[in-house]
This record gives structure tokens, C-alpha cells and sequence, in this order.
């Protein structure tokens, strides 16, 4: 390759990653007030942000808000999945687009909807609402996840189990669903960031009492007065550098193996160019 | 006697369907139907929300703003994401590593990890700021809650998305074809212009796409670092929720911006198919 576009793509390279890695050193700042580089060094905004209930409380309950959507829009995709895949059916196309819909629609559009629709059903400042909402986002992602995964696999195996005499439960049980194990897995990890991650809505309807950490931050950056936004945005950028490297380990012991990447991952690395 | 179905759950996909078809009708049609009717019933039932947009001069530079906004983002996102996708998929395995672990990276991260990020770039403390200083820039520019620096985190923020589109149509051509043509003659220069920018066409129409949308929609970024003169769209839905308690006017606003939205996407549907937004280019 040519050395000028080489050396144009790490320009870029370094655009893309420099401005994030920033907030590292933030975070031991000893400064109220936004000043790069740092007067002085200490650790009191973690200290703060694993202490104060004004972030820890956010926190625990992105977490709850999480796991709840992934149950719930497990227990949704999964199903609906095997339905696109396997099954043509009067209003298919329509049943697709009425899950692709959430990305489709902007998230602000329907943050208006869920604040005037469940404060009419009282879920407004309600863990219940927050899932719910959440859920409807992370389906399109899920169910792109599942139905490529599902597209390739190998319906014979199913065929021999029953064949062996299975009941249809037992062949799900000890066949099917083990071998898309994986795809469930990535499937739920990409519903939970894309409730753990979601800013807007929550923004709106999780209220004080039920605060997601997105929102926290928001109000933080929006009001510039609690420097703990710092060690709370340095958690999250640490977190994903974590997540990277251990996606990314195996990756380079199977280059020395030489077996080449499964098909799965590829199917979730492409879909995730869809996520927003 | 029928033949037996081999649907290992159950028989037929309506019951496998029906509970993600009822949650979603419930639970996301509703509400977005919720925004409809508001639109035209309150405060009293009819078209003036609309009627009060059409006659507004600000609600107008809203949206003059919004697709500048957008339009300037997509470019700028094309122009910084063509040659890291181009070289991801013809440089080296490790380079292409590389450079895809850093999109990667900047992808799963937080945009409101990134807003904070760029207020500390770009603030009145920061390097950036200090850096003009020393050039002699005296008072240095404002760069913070400009139009400028909410154009750069959204650009920063969309990247990855218009790499990854790129990157998926890219990977996929073989690099014979622009061997071919400079074997019968053309310059490197040309090859790239006649064979392989063609050949990646796919990959910027569904990045440019998806990058405009996003932008048209975007709440965070240009409500924390944008100017609050020149809101965009939806930072003005966010008003009326916020402060001027109108939701009639904000669930018109919010119409409009569905509109618009619809738009793009059936634009696209019309010529390439939606399906292949999604697949990243597959098919």
C-alpha cells in the first residue's frame, strides 16, 4: 500500500482514538473546574463515584435496567427469530419491519411518546417503564443477531436428534439451543449496552428516583459543577478498553493456530455496523 | 394425514411471533401513535401546530440548521472514514488490526463519555485553547457550545458507523481488478477513480445514509456542546419537554423529524432495498 495513505489512515487512526483517552487523566485531576492538563493529581472522584449515592444509585440501577431488558427482549427475539427464519407466513415482511422499527425511529420522537404515554400508565420514574422502553430499542439489534446466526445452521442435526426419537422440547434442549448458545450470548450483551448506554429516553422518563447512569452524566456535563463525571467517564472508556482487548486475545491466539475466525463473529461484527 | 412439521418448538410461527408482535404493538406502535394524535389534538383538535411551524422563522432556521448540520457531518465523516476503511482492507492483517481495533474502540464507547472528552478538548482550560493561545490568538476563540465544536464530536461520534458500512463493501472487492487495469496502462490515480471508488459506491451510499440519519435525530452531542442559539431538531423536541411543557407543539416538531426521517429511508428503499442497509452491504 502506498505509504501516503498508510500514514493518512494512522493520522486518522489517531484522530479517531486520541480525544477519548483524555478523560483518563481527567479523572485523578484534583481540579473542580475543567483544566487540561491537571494542577494535581488524586483519586477522590472515584472515591466519589463509587461512595456517593448520587452515582452509585445511577449506576446499580443501569445495571437492574439492563439485565432487564436483556431478559425481557431474549425472551421476545428469540422466538420471533425462529419465526422469521424458518417460516413464511401471511405479513412476514410487515412482522420484520415492525421489529426494525426502534432503529428506525428517532429516539428523541419516541422519548416524547414513552413521557406522555406511561405518565399516562404511571410508569414514568419506574424501573418497569424504563425496561420496557429499553427493550423495544435493543429488539432490531438482537434480532438481526439471531436470524444470521439462525440462517446458518444446519437443520439436519435437529432431524436426526427427533429422528433418535427426542420429543421437539429435548431436541431444543440438547440440540438447538446449544449450539446457538454464542448468538443468544451476543445477542443479550448487545441488548444490555444498548440499554446500559441509552441516554435519551432514559433522560426522560427514569426520573430522579430511578436514574440511569447516561443520565447522571448528562446532567453532569450539562451542569459542569460535579467533577466525579470525570472518574464515571473514565469507567465506562476503561471498561470498553477491557472489553476490546478480550475480544480481541483470542482473535490473535487463533491467527498463530491458524483456524480462521467463526462465522458468528463476523455476523455480529457486521450487524453492529447497523447499531445506533 | 398432513406431513409432520419438524419446527422443533411449536407448531406454525404464530406463537413464536405473536409475543414480539403484541409487546412492540403495545409498547412502541402506541406510543408513537400517542405522538400522532397529540400532534393534532392538543390543545384542541386540528392542524395549527403545524400551521404554527409553517409560519415560524425560527422553526425554519431549526431546520436549516439540522440538514446543514447533517449534510456537513456526512461529508466530513466520508472524507475522514474512506481512507481508514480503504486501508483497513488493503493494508497488512496486523495494520488492518489495528485500525479496526481503534474504530471498534471508539464505537462501544459512551457518547456522553466522548461529549465530556470534547468539553475538556475544547473548553476555556483546555489544550486546544491554550495551544492557540501560545500561537497568538488573543482573546483565543470561543470553540465550546458553537456550532463548530458540536459538528466535530458528532463527525468524531459517527465515524465508526461510516468505517464499518465502508469497511463491509471494501473487504469484499478483489484487488485483481485494479491490478487488471493498471496492467493495461492506468495510472495508479485512475485505476482507484475508474475501478475501485465504483466498486466501493455501495459502501458510501448505506455509511452516508446511515450517518444522516443519525445525525438528523441526534439529541446528546448538540444539545451538550452546540450552541444554544443554533439548536438542531430535536434539541428543540427536548425544549418543549423540558420547559415550555407544549406538547402539542413538540409532538408536531417531533412528526416532522419523523417525517423527515421516513424520508431518507424510503429514498433508499425506492432504489436499493432496505435490507441491505442492515446487512452492511451483504447480498
Amino acid at each position: 500500500m502506498n505509504p501516503f495513505v498508510r500514514a493518512l489512515a494512522l493520522l486518522i487512526a489517531f484522530f479517531v482514538a486520541a480525544p477519548m483517552f483524555i478523560v483518563i487523566p481527567m479523572s485523578f485531576s484534583s481540579a473542580a473546574s475543567l483544566t487540561f492538563p491537571p494542577p494535581g493529581y488524586t483519586l477522590a472522584n472515584y472515591i466519589n463515584f463509587f461512595s456517593d449515592p448520587n452515582w452509585t444509585e445511577p449506576l446499580i440501577n443501569s445495571v437492574i435496567i439492563g439485565l432487564g431488558t436483556v431478559l425481557v427482549t431474549l425472551c421476545l427475539a428469540i422466538p420471533a427469530s425462529f419465526a422469521l427464519v424458518r417460516h413464511i407466513f401471511f405479513g412476514r415482511g410487515l412482522f420484520n419491519l415492525l421489529i426494525m422499527l426502534p432503529m428506525i425511529v428517532p429516539t428523541i420522537v419516541m422519548a416524547l411518546g414513552y413521557y406522555m404515554y406511561f405518565g399516562q400508565l404511571r410508569l414514568v420514574q419506574s424501573y418497569l417503564g424504563v425496561v420496557l422502553a429499553h427493550s423495544c430499542i435493543a429488539m432490531p439489534m438482537a434480532t438481526l443477531i439471531l436470524t444470521a446466526a439462525l440462517k446458518g445452521f444446519d437443520r439436519s442435526v435437529e432431524r436426526a436428534a427427533m429422528n433418535l426419537g427426542a420429543s421437539p422440547f429435548t431436541t431444543f434442549r440438547l440440540v438447538t439451543f446449544p449450539i446457538l448458545r454464542p448468538a443468544f450470548t451476543v445477542a443479550g450483551l448487545f441488548a444490555f449496552i444498548a440499554s446500559f448506554d441509552e441516554a435519551v429516553i432514559a433522560l426522560f422518563i427514569s426520573g430522579r428516583d430511578r436514574a440511569t447512569l447516561p443520565r447522571q452524566m448528562f446532567n453532569a456535563v450539562r451542569q459542569e459543577a460535579d467533577p466525579t463525571i470525570s472518574a464515571a467517564s473514565s469507567f465506562l472508556f476503561l471498561l470498553v478498553l477491557a472489553g476490546v482487548c478480550v475480544w480481541l486475545a483470542p482473535q490473535f491466539v487463533r491467527r498463530r493456530s491458524g483456524t480462521t475466525r467463526q462465522p458468528l463473529e463476523n455476523g455480529a461484527t457486521n450487524t453492529a455496523a447497523a447499531a445506533s | 394425514m398432513k406431513q409432520r412439521s419438524f419446527s422443533p418448538i411449536a407448531e406454525g410461527p404464530i406463537p413464536l411471533m405473536a409475543p414480539a408482535a403484541v409487546f412492540l404493538a403495545v409498547f412502541f406502535l402506541v406510543p408513537l401513535a400517542y405522538v400522532g394524535w397529540m400532534s393534532i389534538s392538543q390543545p384542541v383538535v386540528g392542524l395549527q401546530n403545524f400551521g404554527r411551524l409553517l409560519h415560524s422563522s425560527l422553526f425554519a432556521s431549526v431546520l436549516y440548521q439540522t440538514f446543514r448540520t447533517a449534510f456537513l457531518v456526512t461529508a466530513l465523516a466520508l472524507l475522514f472514514a474512506y481512507p481508514l476503511a480503504y486501508a483497513a482492507a488493503n493494508g497488512s492483517k496486523r495494520f488492518a488490526t489495528f485500525l479496526l481495533t481503534v474504530v471498534a474502540l471508539s464505537f462501544w464507547t459512551s457518547y456522553l463519555v466522548r461529549t465530556y472528552a470534547w468539553m475538556v478538548i475544547l473548553g476555556n482550560q483546555g489544550p486546544v485553547t491554550a495551544l492557540l493561545s501560545w500561537l497568538g490568538f488573543d482573546p483565543a476563540p470561543k470553540l465550546l457550545f458553537t456550532t463548530f465544536s458540536a459538528t466535530l464530536a458528532m463527525t468524531h461520534a459517527l465515524i465508526p458507523f461510516m468505517t464499518m458500512s465502508l469497511y463491509s463493501v471494501m473487504k469484499r472487492i478483489d484487488p485483481l481488478y485494479v491490478r487488471a487495469a493498471e496492467s493495461l496502462g492506468a495510472s495508479p490515480r485512475r485505476a482507484f477513480l475508474t475501478v475501485y471508488l465504483p466498486l466501493s459506491a455501495p459502501g458510501i451510499v448505506n455509511g452516508c445514509t446511515l450517518v444522516f440519519i443519525s445525525c438528523l435525530g441526534f439529541y446528546v452531542m448538540p444539545v451538550l456542546l452546540g450552541s444554544p442559539r443554533d439548536q438542531m431538531i430535536a434539541g428543540i423536541i427536548g425544549d418543549q419537554i423540558e420547559q415550555t411543557l407544549d406538547f402539542g407543539l413538540g409532538s408536531a416538531i417531533s412528526i416532522v423529524l419523523l417525517g423527515l426521517t421516513l424520508a431518507v429511508y424510503a429514498l433508499y428503499n425506492r432504489f436499493f432495498g432496505l435490507d441491505r442497509l442492515w446487512a452492511g452491504g451483504d447480498r
